[in-house]
């Protein structure tokens, strides 16, 4: 959509599969009959199974809005999405763009056209909840990156909520607020989350869940033939244990791979998801795992202590180190990390939260991580005193005992 | 899964194509098959 990649560059080609001997249908599912084990497509053949793996994704959800189906409205999800923006982009060169939602994926292709469109007038954020990436960042990070974007030229419209698009011969014209403010546009890029798709597992008469397909640990649907996984599915917090939609692509590869072992005799079950996101925003690199503080007190109950810490991609005595800073969140009673939050001005320093995804799966405590240890070299890392994860405990740890 | 069973994944998305590809590799002796509609599919 940026221009970054071609479309061919970051899909399976179909010799992928055919290289591997396995069998490629083009063509859409319409109907399953679980008892013959028979799968009827929209050429009209139909297709036996043994096993079968519903795979069928999720559809960004379009609040259903006056508007919503102007010309210039658009959702992302897939490449024939992407291109759909970038010819609109070329073909129109719109200049008034609002984007609804101020989560990832919203932020993100804010970022990105407004670097690929530099003759633009306005790039409009419009988020319900008070700070960007609400379900990433707790107030004071989010804060900061709502910003940082103000910095960068985008127009961040935070705890307001659209209840309009207006139109003129069909095309988007504005946005209407709540408050009754009106947001000129000439494109809206629409990013408030996806649903699971059901139509086939409804069909089947799977039981179905509040997020999706309901799944056992090993992914087996209702129907012990029929196993499924990603977005389709509903997912478990791995702390809070309950329901959770996690649609996102790091789950969705994993339990891919994990139906195939399922299917071929392993007994791994999958854990449970951590929502573990990243998003590059202009120069800053963001990441987050597990709960926020608020999440974890407000919705989950906890009771927290937290600790934020600031540190630098490099030694200080080389050149080109940029500061990034990490917030850890535990629960005060059994003193497990439960949530951690980076906000980088490097790359390198947010994969550092793929440690905290794995010291909350090891389910580690605020005194197992005051003895962490990171490897580290001058050109890659802080000096092992900067090194945040460490520190943050021991923040933590100190707040405990006032 | 048995030898000559067949495995159908309905999608190839982020589940579908990591699915196919290490059945294929784990079970070797089972016929794969992937109905899929799009031409090109990728989510983020």
């Amino acid at each position: 959509m940026a221009g970054l990649a071609t479309a061919d560059s970051i899909t399976n080609p179909d010799e992928m599969f055919s290289n591997a001997n396995i069998n490629l249908i083009k063509a859409r599912a319409t109907h399953v009959d679980a008892q013959k084990k028979m799968i009827a497509l929209s050429d009209g053949s139909e297709v036996p199974y043994d096993k079968m793996v519903l795979a069928v994704g999720a559809t960004q959800v379009v609040p259903q809005i006056e508007g919503h189906d102007l010309e210039g409205v658009f959702t992302l999800r897939q490449v024939p999405d992407a291109e759909r923006i970038r010819a609109f982009i070329d073909e129109r060169k719109p200049r008034r763009l609002v984007f609804i939602g101020a989560g990832f994926i919203s932020l993100e292709t804010a970022t990105l056209l407004s670097a690929s469109m530099p003759d633009y007038d306005e790039m409009t954020v419009v988020g319900r909840r008070a700070h960007p990436l609400p379900f990433m960042l707790d107030t004071e990070m989010g804060l900061n990156i709502e910003k940082y974007l103000v910095e960068k030229g985008l127009t961040m419209k935070m705890g307001e909520e659209v209840t309009k698009i207006k139109g003129q011969d069909g095309r988007v014209s504005s946005v209407e607020l709540a408050a009754g403010q009106l947001l000129d546009a000439d494109m809206v890029i629409v990013g408030v989350g996806a649903r699971a798709n059901l139509e086939l597992a409804n069909d089947m008469g799977l039981e179905i869940g509040r997020y999706g397909i309901k799944v056992n640990q090993f992914l087996e649907t209702s129907n012990p033939d029929v196993l499924a996984a990603g977005d389709c599915v509903e997912k478990t917090h791995f702390i809070t244990k309950k329901p959770v939609a996690g649609q996102i692509r790091g789950p969705a590869v994993i339990q891919g791979r994990l139906v195939a072992k399922r299917l071929a005799g392993y007994d791994i079950a999958f854990p449970g998801v951590l929502m573990s996101t990243a998003v590059k925003l202009f120069d800053k690199t963001i990441a987050a795992t597990g709960l926020t503080e608020v999440q974890a007190q407000d919705s989950e109950g906890f009771e927290t202590v937290s600790a934020v810490v600031d540190s630098r991609s490099k030694h200080g005595m080389i050149s080109g180190a940029k500061p990034w800073t990490l917030k850890l969140v535990f629960d005060k009673k059994t003193q497990r990390l439960i949530g951690g939050q980076i906000i980088s001005d490097s790359q390198a320093p947010a994969k550092e939260i793929d440690a905290v995804c794995a010291l909350i799966l090891g389910e580690k405590t605020i005194a197992d991580l005051t003895t962490f240890i990171c490897a580290g070299h001058p050109d890659c890392s802080s000096e092992p005193s900067l090194e945040p994860i460490a520190i943050a405990a021991e923040q933590a740890l100190q707040k405990l005992r006032k | 899964m048995e030898k000559g069973e067949k495995l159908v994944i309905v999608g190839r998305g982020g589940v579908g194509g990591p699915a196919a590809m290490l059945s294929r590799k784990l079970m070797p002796e089972v016929d794969v098959t992937i109905i899929s509609e799009e031409e090109r599919f990728i989510v983020r």
